[in-house]
């Protein structure tokens, strides 16, 4: 029963899928019924990323019910952008689809899926949330040791969207009073750590204005330039995660010398260095490791928490703009908490991605997926659209045929994407008791071949002194 | 011994021969898998690490080999050091040790086991030690007895002496080599007493593993003739011996010769003139033998006296010619301080520089054997009792290697396996000796030698000298169980040290420069450090160094000592002649790590000086009016404004690192900087670590023109 059932889940999930994808050539048009009544925008750059969250109100004033309306982002910033994603009043994430619209080729649109259609003359508020990655630019692009990192931040004074909007407010977060300098549009007002613009009146669909701010931030500029991860999972209770780790300071680099000494004596010299970063791993994790190339790293700090495992990871050496670092990190898990079954049928359950330190960008992902070693018929759900690299064969200790392993890969991925993605397989459990077998099987012949050996005598011809004691 | 009263319990239903054999099988791997253990100390406390500098040469060639394949690897020209000049890495390396782990890698990796290439690295000197001790019984047996082989494999598997350069880690070439040597001598026992060329060449293959792994096999390649010679010289000299002989000559000496880095030496060097003499001996001696059957003794005696003048007028003549034609090479350094202890110290600065290539002290025999030196001569005396061939063997080997031992350090290894051998032979004669009398005979088979054996206390004192002797076998075991453990385990790269609450710090400070090094430089930067680190920078920082501690060319290293000895502004030139990027120093006077360059500095201005392009730098330069090296205030002005000494001490002068001392108080030197307040004009910090042990500088380039 269960497993039909899977079947039907997943087939339903495989033509949405399908759907998905034929989508992405389909055509919207702008609907001149929807209106924006309200956008309550809020931009936070205190840390590397740039995160947008608008509290938008749309109104149908229209005479038909209303079910999607379209997101718009520039086509300055659509390269930058790592994560959208739309939540209704009640919290509910909503389904987007990537689309187009004729006439707007430069601009990037996503249709959202509403769950309850709007009625006319009606409102709905909604709430979406952009993550940008590399929005934000050191400048100058080199210091000191002892200075300050400045970045600029350069956006649009509007929410931006296909639709007119009516009013609209917009929070700009830095978490820091010392500012150089900031676009300055009538009406706004600088209060402490946060810069707020508006409210401005109907604005026309597709505005920009540029914004700009030049500000203090010392938060870490780290960007994971490539993050291996490797989930091999053995029917045996335990599921072993690596990931191998290239990362960077990819804010402003550093210039002239460094000074060890005022680097100890200061605590308080080389600001915008990463000294140390925290990482969370699953509240099961067991035997952690951490280390590179060239052994391990004895500079790290293990804390069990109720929840997560937190590791506090310091690099062999503090990082500095433009120095970069590389590290492999494994743990344990227990199986029982990712891996489901029922007969022959088994459901993998975890991670595409996970967490390596708060804000975290990462440039490129690849997640390897090491089933054990008979597994047939794999069928894999992933969270959001990923690139599939082709599946290979693994082999370790006592493997006959490989064990599959499925691989994907991806962009620019940040924090918002530690989903869970889902891998389906058929395993005969009796292939458990295979490599024992393979070990008996083995040391019987072993034995078998001594005793023989020993037993029977292989000499052409006798010695003509017999062998004493 | 418990073992054996153990299992003779269990086993008393099966009959004595099983129960020898069992009893031989038990004590065998249980010392071939203590032998094992005894190794993994590092590994324990640390982690499975290289150790040392010679190790990750090999280490980084053998993770080449394995990438590459061995053509490639054959051919292989490393630019990554001795830049500009390069260095042929197929054609200087004994290959024996890095084919030997690639090959056990890759038979792993066919049956799927997918160990890593370093912990095959790591584990595989304490693997070859678990061999030797299986090879140690062999011998011994063919020596003396199975009881002796016994005795003799127990204690090799926990020598100190031997377990220094074989621990978990140290992956160098002596430690396969002593498996290889005492292979090639169990071989070549076997060989002299069967007589048979099945053994022989054995001998000749093992002899060949054993060139291809290491430098010393010259000791071997000695050691066999010379025993043929004495065996002639004491007319023992047999068939057996010739065809033993000549069959390991011929072979072997082709074998190894396929080796390109040993190539025509076999036949050219005077190191390896011994071999050939003897073998022409052999010959002449054989044809003079089947000469004397056949002719009447008149015409034998004109014909032998014709002969040898004629003979030793060619030989004589062959000599000249060929050494002043050059096609004999010259003794080599290294050779010459073998027989003359002083010899490096007053011609070579490069080769004493090295602490192992130093005369060992009298402590330091007692500390890598023990016991064994006190049962060497019991031994010896019980060799000398029942003199055979194989007998002879031992007791020169023996009395060759106690003198190389006390020559070089490093050549310890060399006489540990044979006061094994010889102590095992002591030890297991006395004990049965004396055990015999402990339990008072039946003594009705033997009555007429109860006259000449009437002594008292006869079974008192078996007992007591029993006692005894199992007292100083056990304190042999506690002893070389804290040797390795104090002496030998530390892996070198990572320091450990005790902080006042008990807490253990880590010293990371080498693999956090080296690291940042490989992070953080442009890929092809040039690293000029002294030659100690250049391996090691070559294999984990991946960036190319000007010299190494293969160190092959004198005047390079003496450039770079030069650029360490002289002002800035002089040392400015040779770096930019060099065509250096980053200056490597170690620093120990944060933390009190005493083997740092600056203890190291007076090596490089010896040798910097050395050189007719480094005459400006004399010794005397860098010492006080009193003839002391001191860097306090009173230490010579040279010495304060070198490269070396600012690139060590820049910025120290203002930290204190002990309390109630002064800010720059070096804690190795134990006194206060002479030179605090200086800046740096041509180099620039790029980075120092946590503990200072390691300081990278970076060469500033040319200032633009018109500034």
């Amino acid at each position: 029963m269960i497993p039909a059932m899977a079947k039907i889940q997943f087939c339903v999930l495989f033509v949405l899928y399908i759907v998905i994808k034929c989508d992405s050539v389909n055509v919207d048009t702008i609907s001149s019924d929807i209106k924006i009544k309200n956008v309550d925008r809020s931009i936070d750059i205190s840390s590397q990323l740039v995160k947008i969250t608008s509290k938008v109100t749309l109104e149908n004033t229209g005479k038909v019910p209303v079910k999607t309306f379209l997101l718009a982002v520039e086509g300055t910033a659509k390269n930058n952008l790592a994560f959208i994603g739309a939540k209704d009043s009640s919290n509910k994430d909503l389904r987007l689809v990537e689309t187009t619209v004729k006439g707007y080729d430069q601009v990037k649109f996503w249709r959202v899926e509403l769950k309850d259609t709007i009625n006319a003359g009606s409102t709905v508020v909604i709430t979406t949330e952009s993550v940008y990655t590399k929005a934000l630019q050191p400048f100058p692009t080199a210091i000191t040791q002892q200075e300050d990192q400045l970045v600029k931040y350069n956006g649009n004074l509007y929410f931006y969207s296909p639709y007119n909007v009516a009013s609209q407010k917009t929070n700009v977060i830095i978490n820091t009073k010392s500012v150089e300098s900031f676009t300055k549009v009538k009406p706004f007002s600088q209060q402490d750590g946060t810069i707020v613009y508006g409210t401005y009146a109907n604005i026309a669909p597709f505005s920009e204005k540029e914004l700009n701010v030049h500000y203090k931030n010392n938060s870490p500029f780290l960007t994971v330039t490539r993050l291996e991860r490797l989930i091999e999972v053995s029917h045996w209770g335990n599921i072993a995660v690596e990931e191998i780790i290239e990362i960077e300071h990819t804010g402003a680099k550093l210039k002239g010398p460094f000074s060890r000494y005022d680097y100890q004596q200061d605590h308080h010299s080389g600001p915008a260095s990463v000294r140390s970063y925290k990482t969370l791993l699953p509240a099961s994790a067991s035997d952690v490791y951490y280390r590179d190339t060239n052994g391990n790293i004895s500079t790290s700090n293990m804390k069990v928490k109720k929840d997560s495992v937190e590791l506090d990871l310091r690099p062999r050496y503090p990082l500095f703009g433009g120095w970069r670092s590389h590290y492999t990190l494994g743990y344990n898990v227990p199986s029982y908490e990712y891996l489901y079954h029922s007969g022959n049928e088994y459901l993998l359950k975890m991670r595409a991605v996970d967490h390596v330190f708060d804000d975290m960008q990462i440039d490129e992902l690849v997640t390897k997926v090491i089933l054990p070693e008979g597994s047939t018929s794999i069928k894999v759900n992933f969270p959001f659209p990923v690139t599939r690299l082709p599946d290979s064969l693994h082999y370790t200790y006592l493997d006959t045929k490989g064990r599959p392993v499925i691989s994907f890969t991806k962009k620019n991925v940040v924090e918002n994407h530690i989903q869970d993605f889902q891998i389906r397989y058929t395993f005969p459990r009796l292939l458990m008791f295979q490599e024992p077998l393979l070990v008996v099987g083995f040391l019987y012949t072993l034995f078998l071949c001594v005793i023989i050996y020993v037993r029977l005598d292989f000499s052409i011809h006798k010695p003509e002194h017999p062998h004493k004691d | 011994m418990t073992v054996e009263v153990q299992s003779k319990a269990k086993l008393s239903q099966l009959t004595s021969d099983k129960q020898l054999t069992f009893i031989k099988l038990a004590v065998l791997s249980m010392a071939a898998i203590l032998s094992f253990a005894t190794r993994l100390f590092s590994v324990l406390r640390f982690e499975s690490v290289i150790h040392e500098f010679d190790p990750y040469f090999n280490y980084r060639t053998t993770r080449f080999l394995t990438e590459e394949g061995f053509y490639q690897f054959h051919n292989w020209f490393d630019d990554r050091a001795w830049y500009p000049l390069g260095r042929i890495i197929g054609g200087t390396i004994y290959p024996g040790l890095m084919v030997t782990s690639a090959t056990l890698y890759n038979i792993m990796q066919f049956f799927n086991i997918t160990i890593d290439i370093r912990n095959v690295c790591v584990f595989l000197a304490p693997f070859f030690s678990s061999l030797t001790t299986l090879v140690t019984y062999l011998l011994t047996k063919e020596l003396k007895n199975e009881g002796a082989g016994l005795v003799a494999a127990a204690m090799i598997a926990i020598v100190p002496g031997y377990i220094s350069r074989s621990v978990a880690g140290s992956y160098d070439n002596e430690g396969i080599a002593i498996f290889c040597m005492l292979l090639t001598y169990y071989f070549w026992i076997k060989a002299v007493n069967t007589g048979t060329i099945l053994w022989a060449t054995m001998t000749a293959l093992a002899y060949f593993y054993m060139v291809s792994s290491w430098g010393g096999y010259v000791f071997l390649i000695n050691l066999i003739p010379l025993h043929v010679l004495a065996l002639m010289l004491l007319g023992r000299f047999s068939a057996r011996v010739y065809v033993a002989y000549s069959t390991l000559y011929c072979v072997g000496t082709i074998l190894s010769m396929q080796i390109s880095f040993v190539g025509f030496q076999p036949v050219q060097s005077s190191e390896h003139m011994l071999a050939l003499g003897t073998f022409g001996l052999c010959q002449l001696y054989a044809f003079t033998q089947y000469l004397r059957e056949h002719l009447s003794p008149a015409n034998f005696e004109l014909m032998f006296k014709a002969l040898l003048t004629t003979l030793l007028a060619t030989l004589g003549t062959a000599i000249v010619v060929l050494t002043v034609t050059g096609k004999i090479s010259p003794w080599t350094g290294r050779f010459y301080s073998l027989l003359d202890p002083s010899y490096a110290k007053n011609h070579i600065p490069i080769i004493a520089s090295v602490s192992e290539h130093q005369p060992t002290s009298w402590s330091s025999f007692y500390f890598d054997l023990q016991v064994l030196v006190f049962l060497f001569p019991a031994g010896l005396y019980f060799c000398f009792t029942r003199l055979t061939d194989a007998n002879i063997f031992i007791i020169l080997y023996g009395v060759l290697s106690i003198y190389f031992a006390g020559v070089m350090v490093r050549l310890m290894l060399v006489l540990a396996p044979v006061m094994c051998i010889v102590s095992g032979v002591a030890a297991s004669s006395l004990l049965s000796l004396h055990v015999k009398d402990i339990e008072p005979k039946v003594e009705k088979h033997d009555k007429k030698k109860k006259h000449e054996n009437n002594l008292v206390f006869r079974s008192e004192v078996g007992a007591l000298f029993v006692c005894v002797l199992g007292c100083l076998l056990v304190s042999y075991v506690f002893h070389c169980t804290w040797v390795t453990s104090e002496a030998y385990s530390s892996p070198s790269i990572v320091l450990s040290a005790r902080a006042h609450d008990g807490a253990r710090i880590i010293f990371d400070d080498f693999r956090e420069a080296y690291t940042w090094l490989k992070m953080n430089t442009p890929q092809d930067a040039k690293v000029m450090s002294w030659w100690d680190y250049g391996y090691q920078i070559t294999a984990m920082a991946n960036r190319t160094v000007i010299v190494d501690n293969n160190t092959w060319n004198n005047t390079h290293i003496s450039r770079v000592g030069q650029a360490m000895a002289s002002s800035e502004e002089h040392a400015y030139e040779i770096m930019r002649e060099l065509d250096v990027d980053y200056v490597l120093v170690i620093f120990g006077g944060l933390v009190g790590y005493s083997s740092d360059d600056i203890n190291k500095f007076l090596w490089m201005v010896r040798i910097g000086g050395s050189t007719e392009r480094g005459a400006h730098i004399r010794e005397a330069d860098y010492y006080t009016g009193s003839g002391e090296f001191r860097v306090d205030a009173q230490g010579s002005p040279t010495l304060l404004n070198c490269l070396m000494y600012k690139m060590s001490y820049y910025k120290f002068g203002l930290v204190y690192t002990e309390g109630g001392r002064p800010p720059g108080y070096d804690r190795v030197r134990g006194a206060e900087i002479g030179n605090k307040d200086f800046n740096l004009d041509v180099l620039e910090e790029a980075y120092t670590t946590e503990h200072w042990l390691v300081r990278i500088y970076k060469v500033k380039p040319l200032p633009n023109r018109g500034l």
